[in-house]
C-alpha cells in the first residue's frame, strides 16, 4: 500500500474509532440516565441482613477416625443489598464456615458474591461481578440455609465438606457475568441463563503473579434452560471450561506439565422438582468429566440425588433423601501401565425441620453413609479395596436476621 | 308479609355472599381494570415487578392470619408458608423484597389508596371507592 494513502487513512480511522467510542459512551449514559437514578434525598437505604446455622453432629467410627461429637457454627452469611436505581441493585455476600477463626486457623471466610444487577424486565436481567451462576435447581441457593430442610446438604452442594468432596469440579462455583430471565407462554414459563467466568486455574502463589486471578486465557461458559408450569420445575444445565489441575501429576509421570494442561471439562446437569398438595419432590443429576487422550487421563464424577418431602403441618416438614456420588479416575502412568481409582459414596438420609417462627428453624437429620473405594495398578493387577460405612446424626438451628 | 320475608331472606343471602368475597384492590393509578389469576400470582411471587415501564408494583400482605388471607393465597394455589418460602428465597438471592405486611385490613386499604402502584386484598365489604377493585375471589364456606 502507498504510504501516502496510509497517512491519509489514519485520521479517518481515528475518527471512526472516536465515533465508536462516542456511541458506546452515549449508550452507557442512556442506560443510566437520570430517571433511573435516585435523587440524593430519596436514596434507598442499604439493607443489611443475614443468616447462620449452628449444628451438633455425631459421627460414628469409620476408617481410622474415632467416633466424634461436635458443635459448630456451620455457616454464617452476611448480606448487603442496595437499590442503586429503579432497575439497578448491588448485592454482597460474605460467607464464614466451620467456626471461622483466622487466629486459630479454623474454617474459612470468603467473599461469595459481589455483583450489580440490571433488570430490564422479566425477560432480561444482567448480573455483573462475582456471582453464583445458575446451574440446576439447588446450586444457586445451596448456601441459603434458612431455605433448606437439610443440615448436611446433598454432597455436591455441601460447602463445609469441600476439603474432601470435589465440589468445585462438580459445580461451577462462580462466574462473573450472567444474563437470565424467563418468557411466559400461557401458564408456562421458559427460563434461560447464560454466563461466563474464569476457568478453574486460579493462582494462589504470590511469587508467581497476582493471586486470585485466572492464569490462563480460557473461560468458563455455561447456562441453563428450564421450564416452570405450576408447581413443576425442570431444566438442563451445562458448562465448559479447561482445567490445569492435573499438571501436578507431571513430575510423577515424568512428562512436561504442559502435556497435562488445559484439559477440557464438561459438566451436564438436570433438575426436576414438583409439589403436589403437601408432598414435594426434587431431584438432580450432575455429570462432570475431564478427559485427555494422550497421555491418557480421565476423571468422571457422577452425582444424583432425590428427595421426597411431606408437610405434616404448616411448620413441620419431614423428608427422606438418597444421594449417590461416583468418582472414576484413570491415569496412564507409563505405556501399558495405568492407575485406576473408583470411589462410590451412597447416602440415605431422613430428616425433619420445624419453623419455630418465620426466622428460626430447627432441624434434625440422620444419614447412613456407605463408602466403597477401589484402586487398581495395571497391568500388575494390584487391587486395593476399602469398604466402610458410618452414620451421622445431627441437630441444628437456622436463624435468619 | 310472605313476600317481605322472602325479600329479607334474599337480601340476607346476598349480603352473606358479598361478605364472603375477597376483593383484590389496587391504587387508582394502576393501568389495569381487571387482573388474571396468573398475573396476580406473578406479582405476588415477585416474578413481575412492574405494571408497565414506569410504575413499580407495590405488593401488600396482611400480617395476621385471617380468613381473607387464607382465601387469597388458596386462590393463588399457594399456602402462606409456601409464599413465605418463595419470598425468602428471592430476598436471600438479592432478587427482591417480600410484600409489605399490614396489621389490619383497614391499614392495608389506606396504604393501597395512598400508594401509587400498590396492590392488596381485603374483604369485599371493606373495599371503598378510594381504590380500584380488580378482581373478586369467592371464599369457601
Amino acid at each position: 500500500m502507498n504510504p501516502c494513502c496510509k497517512k491519509l487513512k489514519t485520521p479517518s480511522m481515528i475518527a471512526n474509532k472516536m465515533t465508536f467510542l462516542c456511541a458506546i459512551v452515549f449508550l452507557l449514559v442512556s442506560f443510566t440516565a437520570v430517571p433511573n437514578s435516585f435523587p440524593q434525598d430519596k436514596e434507598a437505604p442499604i439493607k443489611i441482613f443475614g443468616y447462620f446455622q449452628n449444628s451438633f453432629q455425631q459421627w460414628t467410627t469409620f476408617q481410622s477416625r474415632p467416633k466424634q461429637n461436635s458443635f459448630s457454627l456451620q455457616q454464617l452469611n452476611l448480606l448487603f443489598q442496595k437499590d442503586l436505581g429503579t432497575n439497578w441493585t448491588a448485592f454482597i455476600d460474605f460467607e464464614f464456615l466451620n467456626n471461622f477463626s483466622s487466629g486459630r486457623q479454623w474454617g474459612s471466610a470468603k467473599l461469595e458474591e459481589a455483583w450489580v444487577k440490571y433488570r430490564a424486565n422479566m425477560r432480561f436481567n444482567l448480573k455483573l461481578g462475582l456471582l453464583v451462576p445458575i446451574f440446576n435447581n439447588l446450586h444457586e441457593i445451596k448456601n441459603r440455609t434458612p431455605l433448606l430442610p437439610y443440615i448436611i446438604r446433598p454432597l455436591a452442594y455441601e460447602t463445609t465438606f469441600s476439603e474432601f468432596i470435589p465440589i468445585e469440579v462438580l459445580t461451577p462455583v462462580r462466574a462473573f457475568a450472567q444474563v437470565y430471565g424467563f418468557f411466559p407462554v400461557g401458564e408456562a414459563k421458559f427460563d434461560y441463563a447464560a454466563y461466563v467466568g474464569n476457568s478453574p486455574n486460579i493462582n494462589n502463589d504470590p511469587s508467581f503473579t497476582q493471586t486470585g486471578i485466572d492464569t490462563t486465557s480460557t473461560f468458563l461458559f455455561g447456562g441453563r434452560l428450564g421450564l416452570r408450569y405450576g408447581e413443576l420445575k425442570l431444566g438442563l444445565s451445562a458448562t465448559y471450561d479447561k482445567d490445569n489441575s492435573a499438571e501436578v501429576l507431571a513430575p510423577e509421570l515424568d512428562i512436561s506439565p504442559t502435556e497435562l494442561s488445559a484439559i477440557p471439562k464438561i459438566r451436564l446437569g438436570g433438575d426436576l422438582s414438583y409439589s403436589f398438595a403437601d408432598f414435594s419432590f426434587e431431584s438432580e443429576f450432575i455429570k462432570a468429566s475431564l478427559e485427555r487422550e494422550s497421555p491418557k487421563l480421565e476423571r468422571n464424577l457422577d452425582f444424583y440425588y432425590a428427595t421426597l418431602g411431606y408437610n405434616l403441618t404448616e411448620a413441620l416438614f419431614i423428608y427422606g433423601s438418597y444421594w449417590f456420588l461416583d468418582s472414576h479416575t484413570a491415569i496412564l502412568a507409563l505405556p501399558g501401565d495405568s492407575i485406576e481409582e473408583d470411589e462410590d459414596i451412597k447416602t440415605t438420609t431422613f430428616g425433619a425441620s420445624y419453623n419455630m417462627m418465620d426466622r428460626v428453624r430447627f432441624k434434625a437429620q440422620f444419614a447412613r453413609v456407605k463408602l466403597d473405594h477401589e484402586s487398581q495398578l495395571l497391568p500388575a493387577g494390584v487391587v486395593t479395596r476399602v469398604e466402610d460405612d458410618f452414620s451421622v446424626f445431627s441437630l441444628a438451628v437456622s436463624v435468619f436476621f | 308479609m310472605k313476600a317481605a320475608i322472602v325479600t329479607i331472606l334474599l337480601l340476607l343471602g346476598w349480603a352473606e355472599t358479598s361478605f364472603s368475597q375477597v376483593a383484590v384492590i389496587a391504587h387508582k393509578s394502576v393501568p389495569m381494570d381487571t387482573i388474571k389469576k396468573s398475573e396476580l400470582l406473578d406479582f405476588y411471587t415477585g416474578d413481575i415487578k412492574k405494571w408497565n415501564a414506569a410504575q413499580a408494583v407495590v405488593r401488600l400482605d396482611l400480617k395476621a392470619r385471617s380468613d381473607t388471607k387464607k382465601a387469597f393465597y388458596k386462590f393463588l394455589g399457594k399456602s402462606p408458608s409456601r409464599m413465605k418460602s418463595i419470598w425468602l428465597k428471592k430476598m436471600l438471592s438479592g432478587e427482591g423484597d417480600p410484600p409489605l405486611s399490614m396489621h389490619s385490613e383497614d391499614a392495608l386499604l389506606q396504604k393501597v389508596a395512598s400508594t401509587p402502584g400498590a396492590i392488596g386484598f381485603v374483604s369485599q365489604r371493606r373495599a371503598t371507592g378510594d381504590v380500584k377493585t380488580l378482581f373478586l375471589i369467592e371464599k369457601e364456606k
